[in-house]
Formats: structure tokens, sequence, C-alpha cells
């Protein structure tokens, strides 16, 4: 089984290689163009170690959630067109279950290659922001896998809508009024505590608001044990039952 | 390639059916393949042909009857079925951004042959299927014929010992079709059991030994081409074609010539042992057509006096 889905990885591998030049924007350049114009640039005037961002200075407050909304970013894209495409754009879904390879097998070599694409990037985006001073403490080093949790916990369930749906206009429509509020609003930018009550709770069930946090708190050394495995745990959630759902809706649709 | 084992059986199936809810696509049909043929499945669009080669590919459960290919049931033994199946599709789907040789490369790996023994087969298999010099192209833009014979080639990397070719050439101009053909004729030549399925009776007549005749998911009739056409239908055709408009009454005054009469919607088909004989006694009949043609009968004529109607609308 894990031979069969490290053959699917490395065939996302190799087509990674073709068009990988369309990727490093959400990937690797965005992330750091907000880096440096929001956390380094926007917080060297708003800098005043306000009590609001838990005594941490503005880059120190951004970083981790940039980190997680870019794993949430990749997850979603990687999650969402390439699964479309593979069962109708190009059939090439249909190509490998042809194949002794089981559907089980083609989802975890598909998934295990969103994995790596997010720890990537986010262990990318870590050593910048470690080398602009944006971490407290050496728990930091945690973070790109907080952040791979958070894009996990949004590509699987992005992966089963991606299945289920028969028009890439509901895939879009998540982009637009799904992940790009979530960006916006869900602790990256600012605390929560800033939106009103109602909004704020909606804000605390999101998987970004638990990603950002998480990584938040490993970087600025605050992370304690339970609300660390709390927040790991409703990522994992998120993952595991979009992952399942994701390969029952793959089993129908190819087996059909 | 995969020689010997002739008259093995290869794939047995009785009863099997096929529904979508309550539609019937596969309505209880009876078959079996043995080693070293093709075997063909005729039939129009929607007939229920590829539905039965999903399930045969393993790849689509089935929904009543028994089925065995490898003497295997595909419900229980999916993954070792298809390791030893060659499966071209009806819809091509090739890795469009990859190059040739790098789908054959990904595609054999899923048959867990070693990198450096796909190499090999790759380079005989580009050969064979004339597409040595397009090694290292990219596939999107490829011609349709060139796709249609990589995903031929892809599907023998595994040296399969039975091949399912859905459609292979339809969609193709003239001349890729005869390539195809000429490629797949070698292949049946070397002793690959190859089942196809197809809509051009040319196609059945020249690649097939055996074949059956589908509509609406049932099989019509079975047997050799020229079996089926000696069962089903007269040695010749008289084809008196006509403009439009004119061909209204011609049926009614052509009562009692030749053996068998079909309407067509711009064409009268007279099945007959005596071809010039027949359109002689047409002539007769005063019958004007804007031109006539005697041939000999095809399959095309035996699904045409089983069901009434052409196999291609
Ligand atoms: N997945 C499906 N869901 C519902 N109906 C289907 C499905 N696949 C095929 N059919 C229907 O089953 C019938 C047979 O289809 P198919 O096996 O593709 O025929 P053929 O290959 O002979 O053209 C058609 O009427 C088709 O619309
Ligand atoms: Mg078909």
């Amino acid at each position: 089984m894990v031979e069969q889905a490290a053959h699917v990885l490395s065939w996302h591998a190799r087509s990674y290689r073709k068009s990988w030049r369309a990727t490093i924007t959400v990937a690797f350049l965005n992330p750091l163009f907000f880096l440096f114009s929001i956390g380094v640039l926007l917080g060297g005037i708003v800098d005043e170690g306000r009590a609001d961002l838990g005594g941490l200075t503005y880059l120190e407050f951004v970083a981790p959630g940039l980190l997680a909304a870019t794993a949430m970013q990749i997850g979603t894209n990687e999650g969402s067109f390439p699964v479309m495409a593979g069962l109708k754009w190009t059939r090439t879904y249909h190509a490998v279950v042809a194949t002794p390879v089981r559907v089980l097998e083609l989802f975890l070599g598909f998934f295990g290659w969103v994995a790596l694409r997010i720890v990537v990037a986010a262990a990318i985006f870590t050593a910048v922001a470690a080398a602009v001073g944006a971490f407290r403490s050496p728990w930091a080093a945690l973070a790109p896998l907080a952040a791979l949790g958070c894009g996990l916990a949004f590509a699987a369930p992005i992966a089963a809508t991606a299945g289920a749906v028969e028009n890439s206009s509901v895939l879009t429509a998540i982009f637009r009024f799904g992940i790009l509020p979530l960006f916006l609003f869900s602790g990256t930018f600012f605390p929560v505590s800033q939106l009103p009550a109602a909004l704020e709770w909606a804000a605390r069930v999101t998987p970004l608001w638990h990603g950002v946090t998480l990584c938040r708190e490993l970087a600025g050394g605050t992370a304690e044990l339970w609300p660390s495995l709390g927040h790991a745990g409703y990522l994992a959630a998120f993952t595991l039952a979009g992952g399942a759902l994701a390969i029952r809706i793959l089993q129908r649709k190819l087996l059909k | 390639m995969s020689s010997g084992h002739e008259g093995e059986p290869r794939i047995q199936a009785a009863g099997l059916t096929k529904r979508f809810g309550d539609f019937t696509a596969v309505d209880g049909v009876d078959f079996a393949v043995v080693a070293g043929e093709t075997f063909g499945f005729l039939g129009p669009n929607g007939a229920g042909k590829s539905s039965t080669m999903r399930m045969i590919g393993a790849v689509s459960p089935r929904s009543g009857g028994a089925l065995r290919v490898f003497e295997l049931d595909p419900a229980e033994a999916g993954p070792e079925i298809r390791a030893r199946l060659g499966v071209v599709p009806q819809e091509d789907n090739l890795d469009l951004e990859l190059t040739v040789f790098e789908n054959l490369l990904v595609y054999g790996r899923y048959f867990g042959l070693p990198s450096s023994l796909i190499r090999e087969r790759a380079d005989e298999l580009l050969a064979f299927m004339q597409l040595a010099d397009r090694r290292q192209h990219r596939v999107e833009p490829l011609s349709g014929g060139m796709k249609r014979r990589l995903t031929i080639a892809r599907a023998l990397v595994n040296e399969p010992d039975l091949m399912l070719l859905d459609e292979p050439t339809t969609g193709l101009d003239p001349q890729a079709r005869h390539a195809v053909w000429d490629r797949l004729y070698r292949l049946k030549q070397r002793g690959v059991t190859l089942v196809l399925t197809t809509h051009y009776m040319d196609e059945a007549e020249q690649l097939c030994d055996r074949l059956v005749v589908m509509d609406r998911g049932r099989i019509v009739a079975e047997g050799s081409p020229r079996d089926l056409i000696a069962r089903h239908v007269e040695r010749e055709v008289v084809e008196l074609r006509f403009a439009a408009g004119t061909q209204d009454g011609a049926v009614a005054r052509l009562a009692g010539v030749g053996d068998r009469i079909e309407e067509l919607a711009d064409r009268i088909l007279i099945g007959t042992a005596d071809g010039d004989a027949t359109l002689a006694a047409a002539q007769d009949r005063g019958v004007e057509p804007e031109s006539v043609l005697i041939r000999r009968s095809t399959l095309e004529d035996v699904f045409l006096s089983i069901t009434g109607r052409t196999l291609i609308d």
C-alpha cells in the first residue's frame, strides 16, 4: 500500500517539475511579500508592544499567522482543481485506478504530495521569518508541522468537495467567499477578540484560527501542552473526517 | 508479448448485469473469451459496451450475474486482475503535461516494474507504435492518432495477458485509424488476446475472430463476422439512394423484389442472393433512385436486419 502510494506521489512530483513556476507566487513569494510589507514595515509603524497582541511585536504576531494562512492556501489550491482535473478534465485518476493501484492508494499518494508541498513551503517561510527575528521561542521549529496540520485540515475537505461537485464554479466560490475572508478575519492579521462577539465565535471554530493560534503560541513561546494538543486534535479531526469522505467520494466516482 | 496458453479461459460472463439506479445498461449478457482470440462487442452508442468493458476491467462493480477474468472474481481480486490487463479506455486519459516516455514510465511503476525494465520496454513499444521520434515530446500537442497509439503503448507496458480496447479508433481520421488497425493486427498476430468494442462494422470485420452484436444492453447475435453475415442476411445488397423527397412510395412498389427490404432516411436496401437480377427487377417496378450500388452484405446489414436500426445514427 505504501509503495503504491509512493508511486502516485512520485507521479505528482514529476508533474510538478513541469508546473512549479505557476505555484511559486502563492507558495513562496506572496507570503514573503506579506511578511515584509505587513510584518516588518507596517509593523514598524504600529508597534508599541500593545497588550492586545499579548506582548508580541506586530511582526512576531503576524508571522506565525501568515505561516498558517499560507499552509491553508496551498492546501486548498492543491486539494481542489487538481482533484477535479484528475476526475473530470484530464481523467488521469481513471488511468491510475485501471492499474493495480487502489483508490485508497491513489488518495494517499495525492495527499502525501500535498503534505510535502505544504511542509516545504512552511519550512522555507519559517526559516526566513526566523532570520528577520519574528520568533521568540525555539519551539518555532515545530511551527511548520502545525502549519502542515492547518493546511491538511483544509486540503482534505476541499478534496472531498472537488470530488463531489460537478462544476468548478463551486470551487471558485469557496475561494472567494470562504478562503479569502478566513485569510483576512481568522486571526492572521489581528486578534479575533477585535471582532464582534458573534463573529469572534465563528472565527474560533475555523481550522485556520486553530492553526494560527497554535503556530503563534509555539513561535511566541507561550504554548502549553493541553491547549496545543487541543488545536492539533481539532486540525487532525478535520483532516481525518475530510480524508475519509474524500476517499469514499473518489471510490464512488472512479468505480461506478 | 503473451503467446501460448492458447484456448485458456480469459473471461467468462453469465447473466452479467449493470444497473445505474433503475436504468439497466447491461442486461444479463453471456459470453466467453479464450486466450489468443480477438473478440469484439459491436453495437451503437448506448448499447452497454463500455459498461461491460469496465466491469471486465475491475473498475466497475457488477450489479448481477457472474463474471470471471483470468478465472478470478473482479469483486474480490481487482488489483490481481488489473495487474494482468492492458486497458485502452474510450476516452484517452494520458498525462498531457508529461512527455510520451514519462507517461509510460509513470504508468509502468504502478505495475511494480523497475524503471530500468520500463525504459527497455518503452523503447520497444514506442518503436512498435511508431512514436519513437516523439519520445521526449510533451503529450498535449500530439495528434489524436498519436495519443491513441500512446495509450495503446501504455497499455502494453505490463505485457498484459488480455487487452481491453474500448472504441480504439473512434474520432480518428481514416489514415490514423488504419495506422491503429495495422498495429492491432500485429498484436493479434503475436498472439495477444484482444477484446475490443466498436460501432464500426469494418473495424469488427477486419479485426475480430468472433464478436457479439450488442443493442440496448443485450447480446442479439454472436459468431464470426462471416457466420453472422451468412446466418442473418443475404449475400448481397442492392442500395437504392434517393434524392430528398423522391423516396415516398418506393418501398410499396418494390414489394416482393429481393429477399428483404430495409428503408432508411435516404435509401432503400434490398438484401438478395443475386444483386444484378434484383436491381433489374427493381428498375422494372419504375422506382427512380438517384444512384444505385450493388455490394456484399456487411455486419452493418446484420445489425439492421436484427434491430431495424443502423449502427451509426
Ligand atoms: N455512470 C453512469 N450513470 C448512469 N448511466 C450511465 C452511466 N454510464 C453509462 N450509462 C448509461 O448506460 C448506457 C450504456 O452506456 P455505455 O456502456 O457507455 O454504452 P456504449 O459504450 O455502448 O456506448 C447508456 O444509456 C448510458 O447513458
Ligand atoms: Mg462506450
